[in-house]
This record gives structure tokens, C-alpha cells and sequence, in this order.
């Protein structure tokens, strides 16, 4: 009852505050649109086989073709749908980027909250496990990962970016929780007799959540950029369409320089995308940092 | 009879460790040996860094003591753990300074009363909420039904130490540690926060261990009071003695430099 009673009090507040960010809105703006294009994606398949983004070809073209009616934003090289596979790769590009963020965030923030609170040994382990994740060269090391693999699903590729992704989160959650346990009211848990698990649980994840919010929202593009620069070059999973996917057939068919209804809207897409996520993050961080606030 | 006895209690903090050489020591605590009556008031005065508070820590186990002993109801408390040590917990509360701070800011009221009952599964349902209620009437909280939703933010610093108070007596403790319990609050309302205390400890059977840096507030709340500089008690006797015939001279300093009316006057 009361997380739910809170997060209803705070998520009035915040809104009022969030509003005042004309970034964010613009980030919120651009994030629902895309999100109203995800949701749109199963439907070509629906209205007709050939507008299956994957194995769906146009019986009639057979190369490349500019928008047209039967293809509003063309075709690509085999005559497959572009605008399918564009929302297609809006759905990816959601999922792909939420579930990586999700993961990241809730592996860096049960780490960060451990080492902070327990500290000593404890903390020293983690952390130094930290730092080697931390200054793994992300893509590089995907990339050895994916040569050694062979041919990667995308959940696959998910975990990576997950794992190579909570050790920034864990630090900060680590901070936060080092300042917190110091509070008085995790003494008076104790003398209420409250033992570790419950003022871990209670105590200071709670209070750790905001922040834990705030890497998601920033996660999310970090994700995005990773999976569409994997696809771009190979490497992501073949029997995904997504928009780093596009890019990568439309290059390597020869098109980039041709087709700009082929190559403009998944790049921009890509850029528009991971920028609005990181509008939102930098909204968000101003109502947690009021410092960050404009007078 | 005493219901709290130490012996020799010392405690020594860690400081920085140098380069070369070794380990650096603060003796916090140093040699302190008191007793505590039942139903009495016992006052620990002294500045800040005397180790009055960590004194007031090592009676709860909040810290532990590098050596020495402390009874509680002729039990050494210095060696429980798990079951017995919870039950202790259930048997002392504590009263901070900062009612700003000492109130989980997520936790409503209801939350932040109620935890010592589910932590000790004293309580549940109905008789959970009924218990909190009743903890809320005693400090006067009313109506108590109308805070029971609120956060410790839309609460005013008298209200929140109520909401502290309410939170450590739920229990039914027989002893409260209150560590400077009024110095952070509006002096508007620290003298309806002190009688509601003594008051409590009438209606409560109370004992209290009261941890002040202000000889007039240990004179209005305290029956006994023990004066620590520098980790001892210098001087220990009832609020009569240490307060109209102070033997120490640090007691004479403190009592010095209490501010009084007339001086207001001159400035």
C-alpha cells in the first residue's frame, strides 16, 4: 500500500517539475512517437504476405524502388518493404533498449547497494570488479564475443550490453548508499531491531530509486547505439530486422549513396531515438539534482 | 534496583592509519562506570565530543564496546545475539536528535510506527493499526487516523518528534535512550516535547537515559546527572548537587556559560 500510495504522490510532483524542461517534453514527444510506431508494427504483415519485413518480397520488384504507393517509403534490394521493416526496427529498437537498461540497471543497482552497505571486503571485491568491466572496451570485446560465438540472437547481444553496462550504475549506487546507511534513520531501523536484509530492502532501496530511474532512462540510448553499430557491421542477429539491419543491407548491397529513402530514415531514426531517451534521462536528473535546475 | 549497571566501559574508534607506522586511536569512551534506576531519569551532560552520545550507542548495542560490561536487568547484553539480542531490542528504544532525519522520508507514519511491530511480529491486522493508533494518542498526536497516510515532509519538527516518540514506545520498552532529543526542535516547542516525556515516563513506567549538552534542560527532565568530558564522567550526582554545587571544574565551566536572562539585557 504505501509504495503504491507514494509513487502516486511523487509521480504528481515530479510531472509538475519534468514539465518545466522543454528538453524533456521534446524527449517525451519524440519517445511516444516512436513508441506509437512500435506498436504499429505487426500490423503491415496483417494487410498483406509481401509486407512481412523479413521474408515478405514484392512478387513484381525485384531491385531497389523509391516510395510509391503499394510502397510508401519503397523497397529495398530483393523488393522487400521499407516501411515495415522501419517499424519493425522501431519495435526492436524498444526492446532491445528497455530490456538491456532494465537489466543493467537492476544487476548495478543490487551490486552498488551490497557494496555500499556492507563495504570492507565486500566492497573492495566488487568494485575492483567493477573497474574490469568498467574499462573493457564494450564494442571491441562484443565483437571478439560475437567472432568466437558465431552467428548472436539479439537476446544474447541484450545480455552483453547488459553486463557490460552495470559497473557506472553500481558506482553511483554505491555512492548514494555509502551517504544513506550514515542517516540516522537506518540507526533507528537498527534499534527498532531491523536486521541487514530489511534495511537494505526498505531503507535504502527506496530511497536509491530515483537514481536507479534515472541510468535506466540513460541506458536505454547507450543500448540502442550499441545494437544498430553491431547490426551495422555484421554482427547482430540475422533474423531480426532492425534498423541497424537496414543500414547494414542497404551498404552492403551498394546503396548508400543511392537510395537516400533506403538510408535516412533508420539513421535518423537511430540519432532521434537514443537522443530522446537521453533528453528524458537529463530531465529526470535535473528533478533529482535540484542543483542542475535553472534559477 | 538498577536496571542498568556498566562497568569499566571503553570504547576506542579507529582513526586514519598513517603511512608508515601504525594504526591512530580516539578513546571515545574511557572507563565509565554508572548505574541506572529503574523509573529515574538519568542525565548525560557534556559538550559535543565527549562521548556522551556513544555512551548513549554502546547501552543499545549500536556499537560495540572494546571492553567493559553493561547489565541489563542484571544481564550482560554485551554478549547476545539473534533471538536474545532481538528481544532486547524490544525492551530499549532510542530517541534521536534530528527528527528531520531519524524518520525514513519514504515511510508514512503508519509505516514508520509500525516497523518495530512487524520487525518484532508483536502485532498484525487490525491489532497492528489499532496499536499504532493508541502510540500516536499517547504523544497526542490527534487525530491520529488523519496522519497515519502523511510523509514525514508535511509534517511540522514537533509533530515529526512525536512521530519518533510514538515509533520507540510502541513496543512497550521498560528503557529509552533520548539523545538530545529537543536541541534541533523550535525552543517554542521543546517544553511541550519534554513534558510529554516525563509524562510518558509516569504513565510508562520509564527509564530513561537523557543525553543533553544544556544544563537547563538536563535540570528541568534529569533525577540523577553525570558530567563526561573527554570520554569520563568527571562528576556524578543528583541534579542538585551537580547543578548548585558543582565539585568539578568543568561542571563550574559548563555551568558557566549557561546564558542568562540579564546578560540578553546588556546586548
Amino acid at each position: 500500500m504505501g509504495i503504491i500510495e507514494y509513487a502516486r504522490t511523487s509521480i504528481k510532483e515530479n510531472w509538475s517539475l519534468f514539465r518545466r524542461s522543454r528538453m524533456g517534453l521534446l524527449g517525451l514527444a519524440i519517445l511516444a512517437f516512436f513508441a506509437f510506431l512500435a506498436l504499429l508494427a505487426p500490423i503491415p504483415r496483417l494487410i498483406d504476405d509481401m509486407y512481412h519485413p523479413m521474408v515478405g518480397v514484392d512478387p513484381e520488384i525485384s531491385y531497389s524502388t523509391p516510395p510509391s504507393l503499394r510502397h510508401p517509403m519503397g523497397t529495398d534490394f530483393m523488393g522487400r518493404d521499407l516501411l515495415s521493416q522501419f517499424l519493425s526496427g522501431a519495435q526492436i529498437a524498444f526492446a532491445v533498449g528497455i530490456t538491456a537498461a532494465v537489466i543493467s540497471v537492476l544487476i548495478g543497482t543490487a551490486i552498488g547497494l551490497t557494496s555500499g552497505y556492507y563495504g570492507g571486503k565486500v566492497d573492495a571485491l566488487l568494485m575492483r570488479l567493477a573497474d574490469i568491466v568498467l574499462v573493457l572496451p564494450g564494442l571491441p570485446f562484443i565483437i571478439v564475443i560475437a567472432a568466437a560465438l558465431g552467428k548472436m540472437s539479439i537476446w544474447i547481444i541484450v545480455l552483453l550490453i547488459a553486463l557490460l553496462g552495470w559497473p557506472g550504475v553500481a558506482r553511483v549506487i554505491r555512492a548514494q548508499t555509502l551517504s544513506l546507511r550514515e542517516r540516522p534513520f537506518v540507526e533507528a531501523a537498527r534499534v527498532a531491531g531491523a536486521g541487514d536484509r530489511r534495511i537494505l530492502l526498505h531503507h535504502l532501496a527506496p530511497n536509491v530509486l530515483p537514481l536507479t530511474f534515472l541510468y535506466a532512462a540513460l541506458g536505454v540510448s547507450g543500448a540502442i547505439l550499441t545494437e544498430a553499430s553491431l547490426s551495422f557491421i555484421g554482427l547482430g542477429d540475422p533474423s531480426v530486422v532492425s534498423w541497424g539491419m537496414m543500414l547494414q543491407w542497404a551498404f552492403t548491397t551498394g546503396h548508400t549513396f543511392r537510395a537516400p529513402y533506403w538510408i535516412l530514415p533508420p539513421g535518423l531514426a537511430i540519432s532521434l531515438l537514443s537522443l530522446s531517451f537521453y533528453l528524458v534521462g537529463r530531465a529526470l536528473e535535473e528533478i533529482i539534482n535540484p542543483r542542475l535546475r535553472e534559477p | 534496583m538498577a536496571l542498568i549497571t556498566t562497568e569499566n566501559l571503553r570504547k576506542v574508534f579507529p582513526v586514519r592509519k598513517r603511512l608508515f607506522g601504525g594504526q591512530e586511536y580516539v578513546t571515545a569512551v574511557d572507563d565509565v562506570s554508572f548505574k541506572i534506576h529503574r523509573r529515574e531519569v538519568f542525565g548525560l551532560v557534556g559538550e559535543s565530543g565527549s562521548g556522551k552520545t556513544t555512551c548513549g550507542r554502546l547501552l543499545l548495542r549500536l556499537l560495540e564496546p572494546t571492553s567493559g560490561s553493561i547489565y541489563y536487568d542484571g544481564v550482560d547484553i554485551t554478549k547476545l545475539t539473534g533471538r536474545e539480542l532481538l528481544s532486547f531490542r524490544r525492551r530499549v528504544q532510542m530517541i534521536f536528535q534530528n527528527p528531520y532525519e531519524s524518520l525514513n522520508p519514504r515511510f508514512t507514519v503508519y509505516d514508520s510506527v509500525a516497523e518495530p511491530l512487524i520487525i518484532q511480529r508483536i502485532a498484525d491486522g487490525e491489532e497492528r493499526r489499532r496499536r499504532v493508533i493508541e502510540a500516536l494518542e499517547r504523544v497526542r498526536l490527534t487525530p491520529a487516523e488523519s496522519l497515519l497516510r502523511r510523509y514525514p515532509h508535511e509534517l511540522s519538527g514537533g509533530q515529526r518528534q512525536r512521530v519518533a516518540i510514538a515509533r520507540a514506545l510502541v513496543t512497550e520498552p521498560d528503557f529509552v535512550v533520548a539523545d538530545e532529543p529537543v536541541s534541533m526542535l523550535d525552543v517554542s516547542i521543546r517544553a511541550g516535547i519534554l513534558n510529554l516525556m516525563l509524562d510518558l515516563r509516569d504513565d510508562l513506567d520509564l527509564t530513561m537515559l537523557f543525553i543533553t549538552h544544556d544544563l537547563a534542560v538536563a535540570r528541568y527532565m534529569c533525577d540523577r546527572i553525570a558530567v563526561m568530558h573527554k570520554g569520563r564522567i568527571v562528576e556524578l550526582g543528583s541534579k542538585e548537587d551537580v547543578i548548585e554545587n558543582p565539585q568539578h571544574p568543568y561542571t563550574r565551566a559548563l555551568l558557566s556559560s549557561v546564558p542568562r536572562l540579564h546578560s540578553l539585557s546588556k546586548t
